[in-house]
């Protein structure tokens, strides 16, 4: 696994991160057993390097308590229409209050998400329902992507992604139901 | 804890599960699931597709946390799992395996989804994760108020063919089951023949599936029920059934296929052994044309419904042992007159041609070699199952085997090609053979 100390997300898989994809964290504990929680949205912050994570605070309690102690993150992202997915880790994950903007782009996820479920057969209903939170019940979760792995099923998922070479090594399969 | 309804609705590959893992140096990783299923309330089988970071983790740390969504309510779910092993043959690889193809198929994935494992987890604690919902819908049938219904009825049959025609009617009127077939067990074949069906063109009766072929044919091998929401051509029966059965000797030559009368298009499918003292009696099989139309309750109900007629069936064997002495023939009744119609038997397979008509072939083919010889050596009319049990020149392959079900073959396929013998039920385990014309037999030579 070849690790960076930072990956600069280019501007193609900037849009895949931050757009209708199924987004889903995990971490860890001391004694090794995994926390996992679904994302509400992704936030990237090219200047800083930074992606910004924001989870239902009920809903993620054991990952950010693991996340929060050990910094380790994987993220999964994934297209549900093209299975396409790419799975982010870091080693700096930390807890940090909501910023300007974060509301706006959590409401923004969820439009997004809705559209691209509902074209697929699920209700804007289901969706909504899933991403149900109120805004003071949100938390933000950012971490310095350290390794960027291609996870779009099949014998190439696990391949390391150098993130300038990233748009022709992920293969784009046909428009069907997939990762939710 | 989770309901067990909503963690088998979860797992059934609507929506992926999401696993997250963790490496020996605490690194996490996080992948989706394909399908799982719900073995008991102790354990589930997840699909093992690939051998990827997830398999390499937890060979290092078994500890698994899984995320689920239900498929209608929205509510999210955690399972806290510890790997155990991974299996890679049996019942639960096989049902894993068919739905697999399935959901492939469905998700455009057929050639990268493929089944290398079915990996058991022990369920060490699970969540209800915090969240809004949606109500459930309620499911148009009541599969419990439908099994009911549907059992009351099935210990009145008084013999095999009713019951089986109580059968597929209740599933019928009470599931809103349209297509429905049910398929008995020749074990000294290892293919399965259809006795009884409803909803199709033509009944089929009198067709067969190899042992291991398709659905069916793996439920009856792993005596497993296979549920399947989106049917894939791999299982589908159709051309491909055909063009075996040319391939395959002058046992089961074109010309003695019945095809089987399956849809052409389905969408889901369930097939349901019917559980004997051994081997399985038979497989029940419903299929629909409708993507995810059967449920976990109804293939919790056919299950039900399916041991009640294994077990019927059994009684009626037993039935058989105790049963009256057969009766001496009754008086020689009237010979029919006209032209001769001249009956061949192939030794080979026991197929029965009447004139140039396929009729039928093996036990049941046997069965009425041996009727129509005393017939027409003897004069007699009147038989009894016993009797036939008993025969040496039936040759059925055990004393178990179920005679019942070759019997309502054999009555069926009569009664569907209007043959001019034909047999009518005259009391428990008896029956009257009505011959319409002069019969002349003649034995074919094996290979003929």
């Amino acid at each position: 696994m070849p690790t960076h100390p930072s990956l600069i997300l280019g501007p193609e898989l900037t849009r895949f991160v931050t757009g209708g994809v199924s987004i889903n964290a995990g971490s860890a504990s001391a004694a090794g057993v995994p926390s996992l929680c679904r994302a509400f949205g992704c936030r990237v912050d090219s200047a800083a390097g930074r992606l910004r994570l924001f989870f239902a605070g009920p809903q993620a309690v054991d990952l950010v308590r693991d996340a929060g102690r050990s910094g380790a993150l994987a993220v999964v992202f994934s297209e549900p229409s093209t299975h396409r997915t790419i799975q982010v880790k870091g080693q700096d994950a930390r807890i940090e209050p909501l910023a300007d903007g974060d509301l706006a782009c959590v409401t923004a996820y969820r439009a997004a998400f809705a559209q691209s479920l509902v074209f697929l057969g699920f209700t804007e209903a289901m969706v909504r329902t899933l991403l149900d939170c109120p805004d003071e019940a949100l938390v933000a979760v950012a971490f310095t992507p350290s390794v960027l792995f291609n996870a779009t099923p099949g014998a190439q998922a696990g391949t390391p992604l150098a993130p300038a070479l990233i748009p022709s090594l992920i293969p784009t399969p046909p428009l069907t139901p997939g990762a939710v | 804890m989770i309901p067990v309804r909503a963690l088998r609705d979860c797992l059934d590959g609507v929506i992926p599960g999401v696993v997250s893992t963790c490496a020996a140096d605490g690194t996490p990783n996080v992948a989706y699931m394909s399908q799982g299923q719900y073995l008991d309330e102790g354990h589930v089988a997840l699909s093992y597709q690939f051998f990827n970071r997830t398999h390499q983790n937890l060979l290092a740390n078994p500890r698994v946390t899984l995320g689920l969504i239900h498929p209608q309510t929205a509510q999210q779910y955690r399972l806290h799992l510890v790997y155990e092993r991974t299996e890679t043959r049996g019942p639960v690889f096989e049902s894993m395996k068919a739905k697999l193809a399935g959901i492939a198929s469905h998700t455009g994935m057929s050639g990268v989804f493929r089944l290398l494992g079915s990996d058991i987890y022990r369920i060490e604690g699970a969540e209800v994760v915090p969240g809004s919902t949606l109500p459930a819908p309620s499911p148009a049938v009541d599969p419990l108020l439908a099994l009911r219904t549907c059992m009351e009825r099935l210990p009145t049959s008084p013999d095999a063919e009713s019951l089986l025609d109580a059968l597929l009617d209740g599933l019928q009127a009470h599931f809103a089951i349209e297509q429905a077939l049910v398929m008995m067990l020749d074990p000294r074949r290892d293919r399965l023949y259809t006795v009884a069906s409803r909803g199709y063109a033509t009944s089929g009766v009198g067709s067969e599936i190899p042992v291991g072929d398709g659905v069916i044919g793996v439920a009856a091998r792993e005596r497993t029920p296979i549920r399947i929401s989106h049917v894939t051509s791999e299982y589908a029966y159709g051309l491909a059934m055909r063009e075996g059965a040319e391939r395959q000797g002058m046992g089961d030559r074109l010309e003695t296929e019945i095809p089987f009368p399956g849809l052409a298009a389905p969408g889901s499918q369930l097939a349901v052994p019917i559980p004997g003292a051994h081997e399985p009696l038979g497989v029940l099989f419903v299929e629909s044309p409708t993507e995810m139309r059967f449920t976990h309750a109804d293939e919790d109900a056919l299950v039900a419904l399916a041991t009640q007629v294994g077990g019927l069936f059994r009684l009626f064997l037993a039935e058989l042992e105790l049963g009256d002495e057969a009766q001496p023939g009754a008086a020689r009744e009237t010979r029919p007159e006209g032209p001769p119609l001249r009956v061949r038997h192939y030794a080979a397979n026991d197929s029965v041609f009447m004139g140039d008509d396929y009729l039928i072939k093996g036990v049941a083919g046997n069965i009425l070699w041996t009727l129509l010889q005393d017939h027409l050596a003897l004069g007699r009319t009147q038989f009894s199952n016993r009797e036939l049990r008993a025969d040496p020149r039936v040759r059925l392959p055990d004393q178990s085997d179920n005679l019942e079900a070759r019997l309502v073959l054999l009555h069926r396929r009569l009664a569907e090609r209007g043959a001019c013998v034909q047999m009518e039920k005259t009391g428990r385990g008896r029956f009257r053979l009505r011959v319409d014309r002069p019969l002349e037999l003649e034995d074919m030579d094996a290979g003929a």
